[in-house]
């Protein structure tokens, strides 16, 4: 164990934090060069394309350091809010964390949420000033606003540029030097966390574990001590993003990958505590609490017929994400569906995104909500995640919503702009610190449905795209909230109802007909799109009816010509979803989301 | 049954026009027509034609008025037998090819109905059209037809180009109908590929106010609109029989054939089809498909739709259209009272 180094790198998007590992991996000589393809680390196409990681990936590499070889155990984190349960799993089996900062542009808010993470986890953080070749990096300035944001020292930050290789055999030397050698204890009973899980096509669900007490051995049972499933380990393997090797057992101290032989859905489960199926441990390792989504959105087949279909994708989807819940649910105007739980908008974006180009679906995602605890008259509380179902206004005695502590660091110019934001989106300020002259950082209580559409993006442009932002859930307070719901040819469409601020109402109401307006095509008849608060009436826009929708042209016999420019148009009208009769197409329901 | 005869050659190409016809082959002429007397024959047996069974002709092209009575006289010889007592026979005529001993000679033949290219009778106009005619040529031409002896004449108009006012096609509806016609089609430009506007999209220029009031203005004149394209006080069978969904021989270079539920194109290189005159590209129609046909032609047409023949949710549909007052029921058939809207209609029944 004593040369055992297990690690985590933490860093903000963009600040290089794939780059470095892909680095580190090829320093190690774990790969060829020619091997190194794009960002090793990133997988998934969509993390590539986003330049984002979802899913933690994990290597194990050899490492010789003054004649003496070292295991270097790479556990990359999430690097996304939404997955925060996770990077918080992944810092738990680590011993130490790479604090990656770029060199030009600073500590952005995600970078002191997850610190704060790793700090509670006991982890030694490496901070790493990353970048230091660029025209604009001030490597001084950064580690000075380390200290100052973070409180931890940072005289003797790693001074690295991924990119160039600069610094990275420091780096390495540093890593030896510095994080401390796995805790546990080998001669106790099998004790390890599972920090990430995963469906593979052949093996079926397989867990990522470090292992603390103890150690894994194949052919041994094991149990999983949330739900008391046993299985046996059929193989174990070392994770490498190319060549796994597999290996008869995980050592204390250890990372592997552990095969379990499970089909199941969710029986493996990121965050709980394998053991020893004869000889269970006493205690499991932290407290083991399901993925908890935050935003919730029905999801919708265009094509009814494809309720099944959409059904297997998400079943599917949730191998390799047990973050993801859903259930069945119905809606007048869009079918059969799910209502589906995210952990944040990143997260629902790209679990439709996947859905349609994994799965070839067509979709409807209605506008995310959070969950409402609505207390009736009666006493009795209903937790509401979907809009259209908040009960009538003379049973609700109050409605309560989560707020979220949010996070914002901004260059100083801009700091007129994010404060009248975060006022508009009913924030209330909890702190004001200038982190040198140029950067503020801001805590405002917001709540949270202000911040789940479309904040993210206008922060950014009010910003230039400097400001950034992170967010914690805190806690449930009352709130002056009513449903919004909008009519289509005189009928509610359950699938476009929003909470909204009792404020605002009106104003929400009017912008959203209006953008209806333009989204809407022309139909055979003339269609009134309404914004109503209850039976109140607050907006009105008409579309008017289609004229002409024929081609008035000789095709003699060559009837097949004709029919295959209206297979044509058909093909274009089945992206749409015929509501009683009227066809909305899919923007439509996206239209609730920006109502700014 | 219905026979489409197809004559594939053009003294010039219409700058709008997507039909198979050449201006280049006038020397293959006669073999054209021997080859098309061969098809012929060959489909009055697949189609086992026998007795007075053919209730329409229709010989169109490119240019049938190209093409010297003589040479048509072996191909009527052939398929006179077969004509019902009652039948139309209509030939296509370009004023300027169509002089007055051609047309006596197609009606000594038995041809009785004429429909002439005339497009406008604007020169300017019809120079942008690239029509080989002037506006005197078609008056003169649709007089001479009523001379000798034609009591079915129709024509047709393009509408919905750059190259119009309101006042344009008002002139063009009041020269009309002071010719002896009982029939007119009224045609809105479309751009097609392989075509002289191919890559000038611009000159189709439709506002649909201007439409709605020419086609009203031309039912003002007492034609009644039977399709969207089509007005008179004589319908033509031929144009119903296709709606009807009727089987139809198709000869000819370019020619389409309808029989039981295969539509066939003979080819259509002139000089391949005088080599194999029989080789046709078969397509055969799903259920679906023939469905989807009767829908649309049934809604731009007064054919109408027979309830019969919709699903359950085409019928569901159908009955909010009925209720919204876009359609009309009447005897089991649905009916569409604006033929603009019809494409819209028959989308409205399958989504």
């Amino acid at each position: 164990m004593k040369n055992i180094r297990n690690f985590s790198i933490i860093a903000h998007i963009d600040h290089g934090k794939s780059t470095l590992a892909d680095r580190i991996i090829q320093e190690c000589g774990s790969v060829t060069d020619r091997e190194m393809g794009t960002q090793m680390m990133d997988t998934m196409d969509i993390e590539q394309e986003r330049g984002i990681t979802i899913k933690a990936q994990s290597v194990r590499l050899n490492y010789v350091k003054d004649g003496k070889p070292y295991i270097l155990n790479l556990i990359d984190t999430p690097g996304h809010v939404d997955f925060s349960y996770e990077v918080s799993k992944s810092l738990a089996s680590s011993d130490g964390a790479l604090l990656i900062v770029d060199a030009a542009q600073g500590v952005e808010a995600q970078t002191i949420a997850n610190v704060y993470m790793a700090l509670d986890n006991n982890l030694e953080i490496l901070p790493v000033i990353n970048k230091i070749d660029l025209p604009a990096a001030e490597p001084e300035r950064v580690a000075e606003e380390i200290e100052t944001s973070i409180g931890i020292d940072a005289t003797d930050a790693l001074l690295v540029s991924a990119k160039s290789g600069i610094g990275i055999k420091d780096l390495l030397d540093a890593i030896v030097d510095r994080v401390p050698e796995p805790s546990g204890d080998p001669d106790k009973t099998t004790k390890a966390i599972i920090y990430d899980s995963w469906f593979d096509a052949y093996l079926g669900a397989v867990a990522l574990v470090r292992v603390f007490d103890g150690e894994i051995k194949k052919g041994q049972a094991i149990q999983l001590m949330s739900n008391k499933e046993v299985h046996n380990v059929l193989e174990l393997m070392y994770p490498h993003p190319l060549k796994r090797h597999n290996t008869p057992s995980i050592q204390s101290g250890e990372i592997g990958i552990v095969v379990l032989g499970v089909k199941e859905v969710g029986i493996v489960n990121v965050g709980d505590t394998m053991t020893d199926a004869k000889e269970p441990c006493a205690e499991s390792i932290g407290d083991y609490e399901p993925a908890k989504p935050f935003v919730f959105a029905g999801m919708y087949p265009i094509d009814t017929d494809k309720f099944e279909d959409l059904r297997e994708a998400l079943d599917k989807l949730r191998l390799n994400d047990s973050s993801l819940s859903y259930e069945p649910e119905t809606s007048l105007a869009l079918g059969f569906g799910f209502r589906v739980g995210f952990l944040g908008m990143l997260h629902m974006e790209v679990v439709k995104e996947r859905l349609e180009r994994e799965f070839n679906l067509d979709l409807i995602a209605t506008a995310p909500s959070v969950v409402y605890n609505v207390y009736l008259n009666d006493g009795t509380l209903v937790e509401v995640q979907n809009p259209s179902e908040l009960p009538e206004v003379n049973h609700i005695e109050r409605i309560e919503e989560p707020y979220v502590k949010a996070t914002v660091i901004t260059p100083s110019e801009y700091l007129g702009n994010v404060m009248n934001l975060l006022v508009a989106k009913r924030g209330i300020q909890q702190k004001m610190d200038y982190l040198n002259e140029e950067r503020v950082l801001l805590e405002y209580e917001v709540p949270m449905n202000e911040i789940v559409v479309g904040f993210y993006d206008t922060l950014k442009s009010i910003s230039k795209g400097y400001a950034s932002f992170d967010y914690d859930p805190t806690e449930f307070k009352i709130g002056d909230l009513v449903k919004l719901d909008v009519l289509v040819a005189g009928d509610v469409v359950d699938a476009l109802s929003t909470v909204v601020p009792r404020t605002s109402s009106e104003q929400r109401g009017r912008a959203l007909v209006k953008d209806m307006k333009e989204i809407i095509p022309r139909q055979l008849f003339e269609v009134a799109v309404q914004a109503a608060i209850g039976s109140r009436v607050i907006a009105r826009e008409t579309i008017k009816s289609m004229g002409k929708n024929v081609t008035a042209k000789c095709y003699g016999g060559d009837i097949t010509r004709k029919r295959k420019l209206l297979e044509k148009q058909k093909a274009g009208k089945k992206r749409m979803k015929s509501i009683g009769k009227v066809n909305l197409p899919q923007e439509a329901f996206m239209s609730v989301l920006k109502m700014d | 049954m219905l026979l489409y005869i197809h004559i594939p050659f053009c003294d010039s190409k219409c700058s709008y026009c997507s039909f198979n016809s050449y201006v280049d082959k006038f020397h293959l002429k006669k073999t054209y027509m021997k080859a098309l007397y061969t098809q012929l024959e060959h489909e009055l047996a697949r189609y086992e034609v026998q007795g007075k069974v053919i209730e329409s002709v229709f010989i169109g092209g490119g240019t049938p008025s190209t093409v010297s009575a003589e040479l048509y006289a072996p191909i009527f010889e052939l398929i006179t037998p077969f004509f019902k007592d009652n039948i139309e026979v209509t030939s296509e005529v370009n004023p300027n090819s169509g002089t007055i001993e051609w047309m006596r000679g197609l009606f000594n033949l038995g041809v009785n109905r004429l429909s002439f290219g005339v497009q406008s009778f604007n020169n300017e106009k019809l120079k942008k059209l690239a029509r080989a005619h002037n506006s005197d040529q078609a008056k003169s031409a649709i007089t001479n037809a009523k001379k000798v002896g034609f009591k079915n004449i129709s024509l047709d108009i393009i509408y919905a180009t750059a190259f119009e006012s309101k006042a344009l096609l008002e002139e063009d509806l009041k020269i009309a109908f002071t010719l002896p016609i009982n029939h007119l089609s009224a045609y809105a430009l479309t751009i097609e590929a392989n075509t002289a506007f191919e890559h000038t999209p611009e000159v189709a220029l439709e506002k649909l106010e201007r439409t709605q009031w020419f086609l009203q203005a031309i039912k003002d004149h007492g034609f009644e609109q039977y399709e969207i394209s089509n007005f008179g006080t004589y319908k033509s069978k031929h144009n119903l029989g296709y709606w009807e969904y009727k089987d139809y021989i198709g000869a000819g270079a370019g020619a389409v054939g309808f029989l039981k539920d295969t539509r066939y194109y003979p080819l259509t290189d002139i000089e391949q089809y005088i080599k194999t005159p029989l080789s046709i590209n078969e397509e055969t129609l799903s259920a679906e498909e023939i469905l989807s046909e009767k829908i649309f032609l049934g809604f731009r047409s007064l054919i109408g739709v027979d309830k019969k023949i919709l699903s359950a949710y085409q019928i569901q549909r159908a009955e909010i259209l009925l209720e919204e007052e876009k359609l009309t029921f009447l005897e089991g058939k649905y009916y569409n009272p604006d033929y603009l809207l019809s494409d819209e209609l028959a989308l409205f029944l399958d989504t």
